[in-house]
């Protein structure tokens, strides 16, 4: 069965399938954390103690990292002790999920922020141009589903709209913070 | 005393010119519109008004951000009534209260209480920040590398503890802020740590751009991936404040204004635990304790009394010690540290008039949120009308240019994406942002403190357990974590339990 991860639900007051979906989450989250925490006290273990500088042996570089990584260990395994208790390591038990249409959404909006601010943003494009192309595009691509749903399909006057918004933020958005504010933008 | 009051009072001239005044205003302004949108936080407003008022003087720009923090905790209040949804995490316990009084058609008088509760809950927190700052800041000075530990331990913990419902999950966000803090260049030797020989990440991580992510693209991506639009509760009767309510519920007042600021002191706890203290001692005290959570004056003036309160609150560490109340504060203390005033029991030496200007900066705010308390109500709640999918497009594009122009890195960029991208997935499972942010600004100062402090016992920890202050903060630090043991904690029960039954029955003999 698997619980929507986006669905609001009160912590303090789970019901026992939630309760036990979580728990099944945390304990994934517990190997995750003692990996990091395994990770940081090796790499602070193997960092340079600076033997060839004369340094006070107290202050070598991977001291706090190091208690950091024995902390995360430490909590790491506790998280898990307790999920595996509350039922995490059931099989086939509840599992928290996104449902398909939140996750296709989801992965739409991260797909448009990567691109324009890896692709786009900081490589020759202006910044109002890229920034104009990125609203105009994000409102109507996440428009559709919204107007589909409601039974009817994009017109251009939302397109027109979608544009006018994207370039309008892009001109204003310039003009405030470069000129304006004199800050620099990418 | 009066030398103090003189810098008060030229504190206050200094920002009575028509520039400060429009600026000021439009911080505020820019606060409550960011207030007023759900899920948008102060934290993200003065993260991305850091960065516009970068190249501004020092003191204006300030101004700005404290404006703007002030203005978004009481923007907040107004989704929270209309909407039943808190614009910050600081308004939630406003909901219940404020959202009944508006059902019942009475929305304009919450908005009114709201005011009036937000306008004094600040001023009183403006007279403790006045009055304490200077004081903490001297006792601070005598505070060693040994203090300092576990001050920045003690802060991260006790966010880990108190935000959010899992101490757990508080504590490892924590300890993961602590640890990002670490990668980059350290102090000491300039040595670089985790970098793996890429140069962008010897800067490090900065801190605005883990905010913005945080807090601004972790928000889009919730809000993006279910854009349902909620209804709003018509607005009929009238929004003026109601001063009657401040004195007809003057103890609610006074004890919301001393619990804000008493939660603000604590490092990390946040503004909600304010409002939600407050609320809980005005339920606890109340004769009218069944209209809790179905339109209760009462309620709703603690909530906003207590979270207001707790801003000058949260900047009396900021200020005295250079440890940040919470979130929002974090980033001030970021934003005075680029305008080259360490914040810091050594401030009071460096800078001893800035403490003034705050307090100066903070009263202008009240003053502000007044404004637009009496003006502009209505105006100000078509933002709400906008749709998401159209706003929040726009805000990203906002995010982008804070994390880039603090320091023109595209690095900075990257990093509020996978921050941001991280922080979504890790809320989901009900990892709470705040400690995580704690860890980020205290990391540095832990790890220079506890080499600091090894260097000078010479590599001995008994002098963090026996200096008194240190002593002080280590039990409280390690209790606050034993108490999470339940062995430990069924004992300290026991204890209070036995305490508390004895306490009673020597009462009731004397009675």
């Amino acid at each position: 069965m698997a619980l929507s991860e986006l669905e609001e639900f009160d912590p303090a007051h789970l019901t026992p399938e939630q309760a036990q979906a979580l728990a099944a989450s945390d304990l994934r989250g517990a190997v995750g954390w003692m990996v990091l925490g395994v990770a940081v006290l090796v790499a602070s273990l193997r960092m340079d103690r600076l033997e060839s500088q004369h340094i006070n042996p107290y202050t070598v570089p991977g001291l706090l990292p190091a208690l950091l990584g024995i902390a995360m260990i430490v909590l790491a395994a506790l998280l898990g002790v307790r999920s595996w208790q509350r039922g995490g390591g059931v099989k086939n038990g509840p599992r928290m999920k996104l449902n398909a249409a939140v996750l296709r959404r989801l992965a739409l909006v991260i797909a448009l922020v990567l691109v324009y601010a890896v692709g786009l943003v900081g490589h020759g494009v202006p910044f109002w141009l890229a920034s104009a192309l990125y609203v105009s595009i994000s409102i109507i691509v996440l428009q559709r589903p919204q107007r589909i749903e409601a039974g009817r399909s994009l017109s251009w006057r939302d397109v027109a709209f979608a544009v006018a918004v994207g370039v309008g933020s892009g001109v204003v958005i310039t003009y405030v913070f470069q000129d304006l504010f004199l800050v620099r933008l990418p | 005393m009066f030398s103090g009051l003189a810098d008060l009072g030229q504190a206050y001239v200094g920002f009575l010119n028509p520039t400060s005044i429009a600026l000021g205003l439009g911080g505020a302004l820019l606060g409550i519109i960011v207030g007023i949108l759900p899920g948008l936080s102060a934290t993200l407003v003065i993260a991305l008004l850091t960065t516009l008022t970068i190249k501004l003087p020092p003191s204006n720009a300030i101004l700005v951000l404290i404006c703007s923090y002030v203005g978004a905790l009481y923007g907040g209040s107004r989704t929270a009534i209309l909407l039943n949804i808190p614009g910050t995490a600081a308004n939630a316990a406003s909901c219940a209260d404020g959202y009944a009084l508006a059902q019942r058609g009475e929305a304009g008088r919450a908005i009114g209480i709201a005011t009036s509760g937000a306008f004094t809950g600040t001023l009183f927190g403006v007279i403790c920040l006045a009055a304490f700052t200077p004081s903490l800041a001297e006792v601070a000075l005598s505070f060693g590398a040994y203090e300092f530990f576990w001050l920045a331990l003690f802060g991260v913990t006790m966010s880990g503890t108190i935000v959010g419902n899992d101490p757990l999950k508080g504590w490892l966000m924590g300890a993961l802020g602590l640890f990002v803090a670490q990668i980059g260049q350290e102090g000491l030797y300039a040595y670089d740590r985790f970098t793996f020989g890429w140069d962008e990440l010897s800067g490090g991580f900065s801190l605005i751009p883990a905010l913005v992510g945080a807090f601004g693209l972790a928000e889009i991506l919730t809000t993006l991936a279910d854009p349902a639009e909620k209804k709003l509760v018509e607005l009929k009767d009238s929004v003026l404040p109601r001063f009657r309510e401040v004195f007809q519920y003057w103890r609610t007042v006074l004890r919301s204004g001393v619990i804000g600021v008493l939660t603000g002191l604590l490092p990390g706890v946040g503004e909600d635990s304010g409002a939600w203290m407050s609320y809980a001692a005005a339920k606890a005290t109340s004769k009218e304790k069944e209209l809790f959570g179905k339109g209760s004056i009462d309620g709703l003036m603690a909530a906003e009394t207590g979270d207001m309160a707790s801003i000058p609150g949260h900047i009396i560490p900021c200020l005295a010690l250079g440890i940040p109340g919470s979130a929002p504060s974090a980033v001030l203390m970021a934003a005075m540290i680029i305008h080259g005033i360490q914040p810091g029991p050594m401030m009071l030496i460096q800078h001893p008039h800035f403490v003034y200007e705050v307090v100066a900066m903070t009263s202008l705010a009240t003053v502000t949120i007044l404004i637009f308390g009496l003006f502009l109500v209505k105006p100000l709640l078509l933002i709400l009308r906008i749709r998401r999918t159209v706003l929040m497009p726009v805000i990203f594009l906002l995010c982008t240019v804070g994390a880039f122009a603090s320091a023109s890195r595209l690095f900075d960029i990257y990093a509020m994406l996978v921050i941001g991208i991280g922080a979504f997935f890790l809320r989901r499972r009900g990892y709470q942002m705040a400690p995580f942010v704690l860890g980020l600004v205290l990391g540095p100062l832990l790890d220079k403190s506890l080499r600091r402090g090894l260097v000078l016992s010479d590599g001995s920890i008994t002098p963090f357990f026996t200096r008194p202050i240190s002593l002080a903060f280590a039990v409280v630090t390690i209790f606050a974590i034993l108490l999470y043991v339940p062995a430990f904690k069924a004992a300290v029960r026991r204890v209070t339990g036995g305490a508390g039954a004895a306490a009673r029955s020597l009462v009731r003999r004397r009675t």
